[in-house]
């Protein structure tokens, strides 16, 4: 009897506990609101404050901002003191993890913890602003964002715009540059007496005669760059094309088929590298550095320690930058893309909207970018010939993370500013000066650069992406046969392909 | 080791019977296949000491095998100086510890009430224990809860939310009702009380069973990330091994793909390397002295009494 009693009091209080967890979650959420309370107090005030500019320092709101991932911790960050210093907000900075990003920022955002701006990056900034989390900002860019407005071209603006309302402010970073370019060893080509390609056909001999002399890997790839110089004469230079009036992806360009199909002869017949499904870039610099492969498309951003390690090797090795290999039609041309890099926007809970506004307009107030994306001259920065060239190793010291920290950069300024980071390392400078000074006149922007979000091409860009390379690779290295093309392409089409290219053309003709 | 002395043990038990043609051809191919097997966990720590001790050049180009080119130790001095690298050692060290002591003490008196027949509900407890381990809330419910009890981007969320580990629980549970219940009478006999009994008679007898534990909870805690990667957003909190994977993920083509500011401050390979190999060296001193009841652990608490 007694027993009964007890476990029937026990299973009363099991329940009851039960009762109080399950009502601690909804009730959890009522007083973890108040809890968060005490920092907002002054969140009301600059909205009284940020009508006059928040001239008067002190009461300033601490604003949270959530960063894409850096190995660096912001709270000891040079930049992050110094954009404190000049616009008087305390700010604290939360970084997503490297992997799994958008899932963590899922998370952060659907908490509703009280950030209140957050850097995305394209595919992250639309599913938000798709999901009503960040707040439009027209008003706000009116009210607050003299200098924003004065930094940022209109077209930018485009690229953040969804069914007429802003949602970000976009960040497009250094401008158009080119990254990679075909180096060759010419020490070896002088040996062989063979001159630099200018296209294709000549590539063929030049690979071939130094398979059949020197016995080494003719030209490595890495399987995360498959297109660059070499397609580029077939007509395949980014994602979008414009032919005849209407945009045309590179999957379905006839084009592509030659380019496989030149390609696949490489491959087949030893000239390129027989690991490049499997070749990240690492691999392909071991093997061009360690002497085991005469060409290679190198990044400029790679080139500082992959030509240092190379004439370490070999002392009397020397290489040359392949001008822009030349098409059918004997011009060369260049693809790049001139698309927002970065969007920075306003959660649509935050309490501090004004004052978010107002930070980033403060952070773009000419001196104050100019000392967050370079420092401060004669002690981060000197200048030469009307070039910025950095004072190491300070700029290192205090600098190298403060791209990080960039909230819309001074579009006519920045891609100058910014050079002098390039010119940490005379290899490196000099590869990234050749790179652009031989595509000069010859860059053909992507045509969906300045589009706005677009959900078919959100949704599916990336996915569509990777089934197209993972099939370019297997076509290349004959796991496919190349008539099986048209196959592939259905499909890809089917995946989506089909749906992104008439909405990318929908906005297209819309711009017309 | 174990290996060699399971052969012996059968040599002796053999006594001077001659080892038969297939006998001899089974250890032969025991030895050559144990070998091969050691080799392929070893040499990618010997190379990833190679590279640690290379010079940048040598190991960007692939000269580096299991002998390292153009040895220098700056690579170990930068990591040492490196103040990101150090905090998340220390945080590491610190929920280890932290956390193993914390986890050993609530998994214990768990799971001594519930090795006690006369514990009433004893049957529902324990279901309800069993039942946590095999379903749970999802992570994001876990996350908003650990948000709403403001543990989000705290020390303790790390180590917290794992303190009771059921199935460590039930080993020691197990181990505890092998333990002969007249000790116990005989402790109340001299007026001792239950945690009397725990502290002074049970758990000096327990030693086996806390250490497999502790070390389970300890390599737990040291190998953990993904708390962290939920839970933490200030890079001051992160455990070392958050930082040796963001580290790693970090310098990776995938991470670097449009993101030309981070390409060009990636981490050099042979640092890479070292910050491996340093933050490995902790948990590896701990090694060799605990791993006799690591093999034990797999036993204890199976067999009852």
């Amino acid at each position: 009897m007694i027993k009964k009693k007890k476990s029937a009091v026990l299973t009363a209080i099991l329940g009851f506990t039960l009762a109080l967890s399950a009502c601690g979650g909804g009730g959890g959420t009522g007083t973890n609101t108040p809890s968060a309370t005490p920092s907002d107090p002054p969140a009301t005030t600059p909205a009284e404050n940020g009508g006059d500019k928040g001239t008067q320092g002190g009461d300033k709101p601490g604003l949270r901002m959530i960063m894409q991932y850096g190995l660096f911790d912001p709270k000891t960050e040079y930049v992050a003191k110094y954009i404190e210093e000049r616009t008087g907000y305390k700010v604290e900075y939360e970084l997503l993890p490297a992997e799994n990003a958008d899932e963590k920022l899922n998370l952060l955002v659907s908490s509703k913890d009280n950030y209140d701006l957050v850097k995305l990056n394209a595919a992250q900034f639309y599913n938000l602003a798709s999901a009503g989390a960040l707040e439009p900002i027209d008003e706000l860019l009116e009210s607050h964002g003299n200098y924003i407005k004065q930094s940022i071209k209109p077209e930018s603006f485009g690229s953040a715009t969804i069914d007429g309302k802003i949602f970000g402010i976009p960040e497009t970073g250094s401008g158009v540059s080119i990254g990679e370019e075909l180096v060759v060893r010419q020490d070896w080509l002088d040996e062989l007496g063979l001159s630099v390609p200018t296209n294709t056909d000549e590539l063929y001999t030049v690979l071939k005669t130094i398979k059949e002399k020197k016995n080494v890997i003719p030209l490595t790839m890495s399987k995360d760059s498959i297109y660059g110089d070499i397609a580029t004469t077939f007509g395949i230079l980014t994602d979008w094309k414009e032919v005849d009036g209407k945009l045309m992806h590179r999957a379905e360009l006839p084009e592509m088929k030659e380019y496989i199909t030149y390609m696949n002869k490489l491959y087949k017949e030893g000239l390129l590298d027989t690991e490049t499904p499997i070749n990240t870039a690492q691999k392909s610099i071991e093997k061009f550095s360690g002497g085991n492969a005469a060409m290679y498309k190198l990044a400029w951003w790679n080139a500082g320690t992959t030509i240092a390690a190379l004439e370490k090797n070999f002392p009397e090795a020397k290489t040359t930058i392949i001008p822009y290999l030349k098409g059918k039609d004997g011009k060369a041309v260049v693809g790049a893309k001139a698309n927002t890099t970065w969007y920075i926007a306003i959660l649509k809970s935050s309490k501090n909207k004004e004052a978010a506004m107002d930070f980033l307009n403060a952070k773009l107030e000419p001196e104050t970018f100019k000392g967050i994306a370079i420092g401060e001259e004669g002690v981060h920065h000197e200048v030469k010939d009307d070039k910025y060239f950095p004072i190491l190793p300070k700029f290192n010291d205090e600098l190298n993370n403060a791209s990080a920290f960039l909230t819309g950069v001074d579009e006519e300024k920045y891609p100058i500013y910014w050079q002098a980071r390039v010119r940490k390392d005379p290899i490196l400078q000099a590869h990234f000066e050749t790179f652009q000074k031989n595509a000069e006149g010859l860059i053909v922007v992507d045509p969906m650069s300045t589009a706005p979000p677009i959900e078919a091409v959100s949704k599916n860009l990336l996915k569509l992406t990777t089934l197209l390379d993972d099939n370019v690779l297997q076509f290349i290295s004959g796991a496919k046969p190349i008539d099986a093309y048209d196959q592939f392409l259905a499909q890809w089409r089917a995946e989506g392909g089909a749906d992104m290219v008439a909405a990318a053309n929908e906005w297209f003709q819309s711009t017309k | 080791m174990d290996h060699k002395q399971a052969l012996e043990g059968t040599n002796t038990t053999r006594g001077v019977i001659k080892m038969s043609l297939s006998e001899k051809c089974f250890n032969v191919f025991n030895y050559v296949f144990f070998i091969v097997m050691g080799l392929t966990t070893l040499l990618p720590f010997v190379n990833l000491i190679a590279k640690s001790l290379s010079s940048e050049g040598a190991v960007i180009s692939g000269k580096v095998g299991l002998l390292p080119v153009g040895v220098q130790f700056e690579t170990y001095k930068y990591v040492l100086q490196d103040s990101m690298f150090l905090n998340s050692l220390k945080n590491s060290i610190l929920l280890t510890i932290v956390g193993t002591a914390c986890s050993l003490l609530l998994t214990t008196i768990t799971a001594y009430p519930l090795s006690k027949y006369r514990l009433r509900g004893r049957k529902w407890l324990l279901l309800m224990f069993v039942f946590t381990m095999l379903f749970s809330g999802g992570l994001i419910p876990t996350y908003l809860l650990m948000q709403n009890l403001n543990l989000v981007n705290t020390f303790p969320v790390l180590f917290l939310p794992a303190m009771v580990n059921v199935y460590n629980m039930l080993i020691i549970k197990n181990y505890f009702e092998g333990l002969p219940d007249s000790l116990e009478e005989s402790a109340k006999l001299d007026g001792a009380g239950n945690i009397r009994i725990l502290v002074s008679v049970i758990l000096p007898l327990s030693l086996p069973v806390m250490a497999t534990i502790g070390l389970f909870f300890a390599v737990a805690f040291w190998n953990d990330y993904f708390a962290a990667m939920i839970y933490i957003t200030d890079p001051g909190l992160k455990p070392m091994q958050l930082y040796l994977k963001e580290l790693l993920v970090s310098s990776s083509g995938d991470f670097l793909k449009d993101n030309v500011d981070a390409a060009i401050n990636t981490t050099p390979q042979s640092i890479q390397a070292s910050s491996i190999l340093l933050a490995t060296i902790p948990i590896l001193l701990v090694y060799p002295f605990l791993q006799k009841y690591f093999v034990k652990g797999v036993l204890v608490g199976s067999v009852k009494g």
